[in-house]
């Protein structure tokens, strides 16, 4: 287990954001009237999600190790934990990570009737620095949370490459075959892929081409249920564990896409009691 | 025997008396020119000791350890391998006691009170300090694992604590049938002694050849890279051919589940595999003593000051070792036995109203891929802005050496241990 610290955000947050959002129902916030720290303002790519939305800094809860001794693979976790209104719903979780050459690591798209907003994955940071998680609700409201990682190399540890080119496409799915009616079913997914971020060299010195599986697409009865957007910095071999919430027995199916339009599937028939 | 030293209050609750913070430290002290406590007597609380009195043999130091013998996790494997005794991997402290001047206190220590200054030992008895020095190592997550417990490792052995489960280890080894399947669960980072794991399935693996060459060696790891990984890997292939199987996180390496009655472990996407011996080496934190005394972060580690490591939560109090947070130094002997040295010039220091001076370390972990194959990796440490940084230097041994170098590198490792041995503890090989 890595050394992990649990963020509970909720003294980070914007009072005027958090009044506007319930109407001053709760004008009573026992939440203290803190800031989320500006330095999201300076990474144009959260700008461009944010919008005109004063972000909220509550309810996002972020597992990252608080130290990790190898940033190409760290362990992520992301719930979120705000109490929503009648009919509010989490829309899309987007993660962050500005020290990155590219900082974008994914987006996570809920539908409506299947949401559960969490989800675990795997993630690389090139240095040590702030991680940012942004939260779109289908009221416009926008949730953020930030965690610091110390990014370290081992002296005990080598690199080497980890993906087995010869099962390439190879996927590793866990989901329970019934589940409860209203329950989350969770699902575990893994495919063997490099995730090849078209940055690096190879032992000759010549540059490796970029490679990305780019999207994840859960389908429930033929409707798009979840959908997981991929960009360089998920680590090799993509791993994703997620929910959704099926309300009759069906198909679910998975689909990988590549950057080149190859993709890889999954399908199981879950029922539903 | 009890000197003054050794127990300096008896409990009595409420007649405790426990000196104001404010009193100056000459009062506090009684004549001597500090009293350091140390908790713990493996080579970080070991060394520790020593290196503060040697440098000042007016400090008064106590140390408190449960054992009065200390088996150290180095070379241990060489144990569970079959290649040396048990009790030449036991250390005493009669050269702290009889050559330095440390009272030895053998007990469990169970609390601290940072604001007090006092450690309370499981006995009831309480021991006043100016400066506390934490070198608890290790202990196991329980529960982690789901299925592995305190119950569950006496019967599927840990044996990451030198001692009786090392000791279960080899006995179920020795008694496994030939062609039997040998399972060892590794964790994620961080976790006590990177190569250790590989370098235990390497040592069985030769237990096995000459004695139950139709076995088979399952390493299911939680990680997708680890220490030295190629250099194992080649040696294991030289070495033992197929016997050695290592499964990576990606591959379904990270063991979810132990049922230790039928020896079968369950990876994450639902493979159960079956062992005749298992060796589940769980997810770790800082000994028990670090939580009590408050000196560890959300993740199980002691957070310290790398120029003194004092702790950064608690004032007075030092944690080297395995217990602490000095990534990217490994959590290994060899680093407690440095970081023993730099806490106890520190103290040493602060007790002469000195500033610390600027540390670096050393740190080289030597793994044994056989009697006759060693292999090592070397760096030197130091600090920038507050934080350890691995400095210039240092590397790992090179892949193409050829099999003298190999067996040179394993002398060595002897050489370093009966070295590291002797400037800790005083023992002659």
């Amino acid at each position: 287990m890595t050394e992990t610290n649990t963020n509970h955000t909720f003294n980070g947050i914007s009072r005027r954001a958090f009044l506007a959002m319930t109407g001053g129902a709760l004008a009573l916030a026992s939440f203290p009237a803190l800031a989320l720290s500006d330095a999201w303002r300076r990474v144009d790519e959260i700008n461009a999600v944010v919008g005109d939305a004063d972000p909220i800094a509550q309810g996002v809860n972020i597992e990252l190790p608080l130290v990790t001794e190898n940033g190409a693979n760290v362990p992520l976790k992301v719930g979120i934990g705000r109490p929503m209104a009648e009919g509010e719903h989490v829309t899309a979780i987007h993660i962050y990570a500005p020290r990155n050459p590219f900082p974008e690591i994914a987006t996570f798209r809920f539908v409506d009737g299947f949401d559960v907003p969490e989800i675990e994955t795997r993630i690389r940071l090139n240095e040590s620095q702030t991680v940012f998680v942004v939260a779109e609700l289908n009221s416009g409201a926008v949730l953020m949370g930030e965690r610091d990682v110390r990014v370290t190399v081992s002296g005990c540890l080598t690199q080497a490459d980890t993906y087995a080119a010869d099962s390439l496409f190879e996927t590793r799915v866990r989901v329970a075959e019934s589940v409860a009616n209203g329950t989350p079913l969770e699902v575990l997914t893994l495919i063997n892929h490099p995730q090849e971020t078209g940055l690096r060299e190879d032992a000759q010195g010549n540059p490796v081409p970029k490679r990305l599986i780019e999207r994840l697409e859960a389908r429930y009865n033929g409707e798009v249920a979840f959908v997981a957007e991929f960009n360089r910095s998920i680590s090799s071999n993509p791993y994703l564990r997620f929910f959704i919430t099926p309300e009759e027995s069906g198909a679910l199916d998975l689909v990988w896409t590549e950057d080149t339009g190859a993709s890889a599937q999954f399908n199981a028939d879950i029922t539903v009691g | 025997m009890i000197t003054r030293r050794k127990i300096l209050k008896s409990l009595g609750a409420t007649a405790l008396a426990v000196p104001a913070l404010s009193m100056p430290l000459v009062a506090r002290a009684q004549g001597a020119a500090g009293r350091v406590v140390v908790v713990g007597g493996g080579f970080g609380g070991a060394t520790a000791a020593k290196y503060i009195k040697r440098r000042n043999p007016d400090i008064a130091v106590t140390l408190v350890e449960a054992n009065s013998r200390f088996y150290t996790c180095p070379f241990s494997n060489l144990y569970l391998g079959g290649l040396r005794d048990f009790e030449s991997i036991g250390h005493s402290y009669d050269e702290l006691t009889g050559d330095y001047g440390v009272e030895l206190v053998t007990g469990w220590a169970q609390d601290v009170d940072g604001d007090a200054h006092t450690l309370t030992l499981a006995s009831g008895d309480v021991l006043e300090y100016d400066k506390l020095v934490l070198s608890p190592g290790i202990d196991i997550r329980w529960g982690a694992i789901e299925g592995y417990d305190e119950a569950a490792a006496e019967l599927v052995p840990h044996a990451w604590k030198a001692g009786p489960q090392t000791r279960l280890l080899r006995e179920q080894l020795e008694a496994m049938e030939d062609g039997g399947t040998f399972i060892l669960s590794a964790p994620d980072n961080p976790f006590r002694c990177p190569p250790g794991p590989y370098e235990r399935v390497s040592l069985i693996a030769n237990y096995f050849k000459t004695n139950k060459p139709n076995s088979k060696i399952i390493i299911l790891d939680a990680k997708d890279n680890f220490s030295k990984q190629g250099l194992f890997q080649a040696g294991w292939e030289a070495l033992y051919g197929d016997m050695i199987e290592w499964v990576s996180l990606s591959n379904d390496g990270r063991v979810v589940r132990v049922d230790a009655e039928a020896r079968e472990v369950e990876t994450e996407f639902g493979v159960i595999h079956k062992a005749d011996v298992l060796n589940v080496v769980p997810p770790q934190k800082a000994g028990a003593i670090a939580d009590a005394a408050g000196v560890t972060n959300e993740g199980g580690w002691a957070p310290v000051d790398p120029v003194t490591f004092e702790s950064r939560l608690v004032p007075d109090i030092h944690v080297i070792g395995d217990a602490s947070v000095a990534a990217p130094m490994p959590k290994s002997g060899f680093s407690a036995n440095a970081q023993g040295k730099v806490a106890a010039a520190a103290i040493v220091a602060a007790f002469a109203g000195e500033e610390p001076s600027e540390p670096s370390w050393a740190n080289t972990c030597y793994s044994l891929i056989g009697p006759e194959y060693g292999i090592s990796v070397a760096n030197v440490y130091k600090v920038v802005d507050g934080e350890v940084v691995v400095a210039d230097g240092g590397g790992v041994s090179p892949a193409d050496a050829d099999a003298e170098f190999r067996r040179r590198e394993a002398v060595y490792a002897e050489g370093w241990y009966d070295a590291i041995a002797n400037d800790t503890w005083g023992t002659v090989a």
